[in-house]
């Protein structure tokens, strides 16, 4: 089996937060902020979130701030959940939690109302859609067996039947597809994996074979992992790919929260601290 | 990409970007949008000949192409236009916010304008710039007249032909749908066209999921005739993307739709109500299995009828027994659950016998999603069924697990679930 190329995917991180001028990099900048999530969060695992200025990214986070509270995805764009989801994520990797004005807390949210929501996005087939009556979508069931594992309300998922239907996503190379009949992707080897682990089915699946697949999409020479072999890196498959590494317990690498997606000791050191 | 794209100056991006923002107005039926690389432009414009047009004056550039609607853009500008374009945007956005701007309504009208021209071009660029259509939609829906909306709907549609999975631009659609559904005699047409355009979009762009998503949104608008309708029209195209599983879960979105109809009807026509529905899953379990034997080894054909014989067995057979009690003159049909497992049991035997075949990666794949689903039934078969059936089941089951086990090692797990042999927390 190949190796972790770790060192070369810390140097892909930083270089491509340095890059910022090709038209790809441009026209994604009102999503910067979930770009900082994924490189940043890959760091962290690989035990190198010093390799960037803390305070460098901290003070343009704050930059990206909205009136409303909210973030945006880069400075001067609209505020939208996504990203402050993000900017929380990154902040919580930096202990920095708390410069934020915590006003909103899960207290404040009607999460009875919030789970009958993702209920009604349940399907026939144990899957969620990304709406009521949408098509089970391996990241959406991500989404929502983590947002009922974060709110207590596990019990109203069919754990056979959905991680029958998850496990039905890996395929011959061990890679795992998102729906029925499409193509491995390394992005899966989280939504797919976390979701399994979450529901208690992990071993409905070749664990072995999926570490390989992953190892196989690195590369070796530039740093960063590709959705599938020997096709472009990105920061968004080179997160998910660790990630997936460490959730599959591969050596060196911190673990890391399948519902709350960051590292396990930011997870207890944010539960720790309040009183 | 060549170096020239950042040696352009301010004043030379201002002028490009009024290039594209002159070109969007002059030709507002424009369609389609793409990008070309600067050394296909020669080519392109010798094409063009001697046309005396909106061609002819676009032909002295080296950045803009246009036929028949169709635009082209250099990929060596985009760059310096899309920082001129955001730039642009950015400024009218904040003067038409400024409180105080709105002193009179001519001056409101041309900020609003500005901020319409600049956020185009912008989208055009950049199609997921969030900021963008929420601007516009701000403004929209200060003024909510038909045309302006239907004018959100092709710009929409001009960003889908090049960005097909645009998840801004499909929920831009979705919200101005909403505003128009105030004014009902149109909606059921859009609803229609909309369902149109999704198919199209669907042939080059196979699984687009937030396509389909879109698709089945609009479900819900759908009156009864619509909805068997839509099942009619898009067999045909089902019935050529056999791998396509976004278009059976569309299939399934519409058969739900119509049985919750069903089951809010309570009045004499039940019956009849009843006939027709079990009549639609009877027929589409039947094209199911003449396309399982055609196309050998597709999933998405298998896990279509995994539904449909889970819910003719699980839910139409309770509906029977309540219908034929209530009804006169009685339903016609009779659900017999006993020959329904029968011939699934025929199907699943006769797919499976082709594993001599198993060199043929198609013909073991039929093998082992036709395994799976024989012990999908035995799962989904309420308790209550009779003892024939679960003891039909039994006997079959041994043989389909061990070549399960056989030939899909990784699931091992899942298989010996299935059987019983561990439970599961």
């Amino acid at each position: 089996m190949g190796e972790l190329a770790a060192d070369k995917h810390v140097k892909y991180i930083i270089s491509v937060e340095k890059k910022k001028d090709s038209f790809e990099s441009v026209v994604m900048e009102h999503l910067r902020l979930n770009g900082a999530y994924w490189g940043l969060t890959t760091l962290d695992i690989l035990g190198k979130l010093d390799a960037v200025d803390e305070e460098d990214v901290i003070s343009w986070i704050l930059k990206c701030q909205d009136e409303s509270g909210g973030f945006a995805g880069n400075i001067g764009h609209d505020p939208h959940v996504l990203y402050t989801l993000s900017a929380v994520q990154v902040l919580a990797l930096f202990d920095k939690v708390d410069i934020l004005d915590a006003d909103k807390r899960l207290d404040k949210i009607n999460v009875d109302k919030a789970v009958e929501y993702i209920v009604s996005c349940k399907n026939l087939d144990g899957g969620f859609g990304c709406t009521p009556g949408g098509e089970s979508h391996a990241g959406q069931i991500f989404c929502c067996v983590g947002a009922l594992a974060i709110a207590g309300a596990l019990h109203h998922v069919d754990k056979d039947l959905l991680g029958w239907w998850l496990c039905e996503r890996q395929v011959k190379s061990g890679g795992l597809n998102g729906r029925p009949e499409k193509l491995p992707d390394v992005c899966y080897s989280w939504w797919v994996l976390s979701s399994l682990i979450m529901i208690d089915r992990v071993h409905w699946i070749n664990k072995d074979k999926l570490v390989k697949f992953i190892l196989d999409c690195q590369d070796m020479e530039n740093g960063g992992i590709s959705d599938r072999p020997d096709d472009a890196v990105d920061v968004f498959h080179t997160y998910f790919g660790v990630a997936g590494l460490s959730l599959l317990e591969y050596p060196g690498l911190k673990p890391i929260d399948p519902a709350y997606a960051l590292p396990v000791d930011v997870v207890n050191r944010i539960f720790f601290s309040k009183k | 990409m060549s170096t020239r794209e950042n040696s352009y100056t301010e004043a030379e991006a201002l002028n490009l970007l009024a290039q594209l923002e002159r070109i969007l107005d002059l030709d507002p039926l424009i369609d389609e949008v793409g990008f070309i690389h600067p050394s296909q432009f020669a080519t392109l414009k010798e094409e063009i000949g001697d046309s005396l047009s909106l061609e002819d004056r676009v032909h002295e550039s080296t950045s803009f192409w246009i036929r028949d609607h169709k635009l082209g853009i250099s990929t060596q500008i985009l760059i310096p236009v899309y920082k001129a374009a955001k730039h642009a945007f950015i400024s009218a956005l904040r003067q038409y916010k400024t409180p105080g701007n709105f002193s009179g309504k001519s001056q409101d009208d041309t900020l609003a304008i500005e901020v319409m021209i600049h956020s185009k071009a912008l989208l055009l660029l950049s199609c997921d710039f969030a900021t963008a259509w929420n601007s516009r939609k701000l403004i929209v829906s200060n003024k909510r007249l038909l045309p302006i909306l239907m004018d959100e709907l092709h710009l929409s549609a001009l960003v889908l032909s090049y960005s097909p999975k645009s998840e801004q631009a499909w929920s831009h659609r979705r919200w101005v749908i909403n505003m128009i559904a105030r004014n009902c005699s149109t909606l059921q047409w859009i609803i229609e066209r909309e369902s149109e355009l999704v198919e199209k979009i669907a042939e080059r762009s196979k699984m687009n999921y937030r396509a389909w998503n879109h698709r089945c949104w609009l479900v819900s608008f759908m009156t009864r005739e619509q909805v068997l309708d839509e099942l009619k029209k898009s067999r045909n195209w089902s019935g050529l993307h056999v791998a396509d599983n976004s278009c059976f879960h569309y299939r399934r979105r519409l058969m739900l739709r119509n049985l919750e109809g069903f089951c809010y009807t309570q009045d004499n026509n039940s019956s009849g109500y009843f006939v027709e529905t079990y009549q639609i899953w009877k027929e589409e379990l039947d094209w199911n299995e003449s396309l399982i034997k055609q196309y050998v080894g597709r999933e998405a054909l298998w896990l279509h009828r995994r539904f449909l014989s889970m819910y003719l067995i699980k839910h139409m057979a309770t509906h029977l027994l309540a219908v034929s009690c209530q009804s006169k003159p009685k339903a016609s049909v009779d659900i017999d659950i006993d020959s329904l497992m029968d011939h699934e049991l025929c199907l699943v035997h006769s797919c499976s016998t082709t594993i001599a075949d198993a060199n043929f990666e198609d013909f073991q794949a039929q093998a082992i999603h036709s395994a799976a689903y024989m012990l999908w039934l035995t799962k989904q078969i309420p308790e209550y069924q009779g003892i024939d059936i679960q003891e039909k089941l039994r006997a079959g089951v041994g043989d389909v697990t061990r070549m399960l086990k056989r030939s899909c090692p990784d699931r091992s797990s899942l298989w010996d679930y299935l059987v019983g042999y561990h439970s599961e927390p």
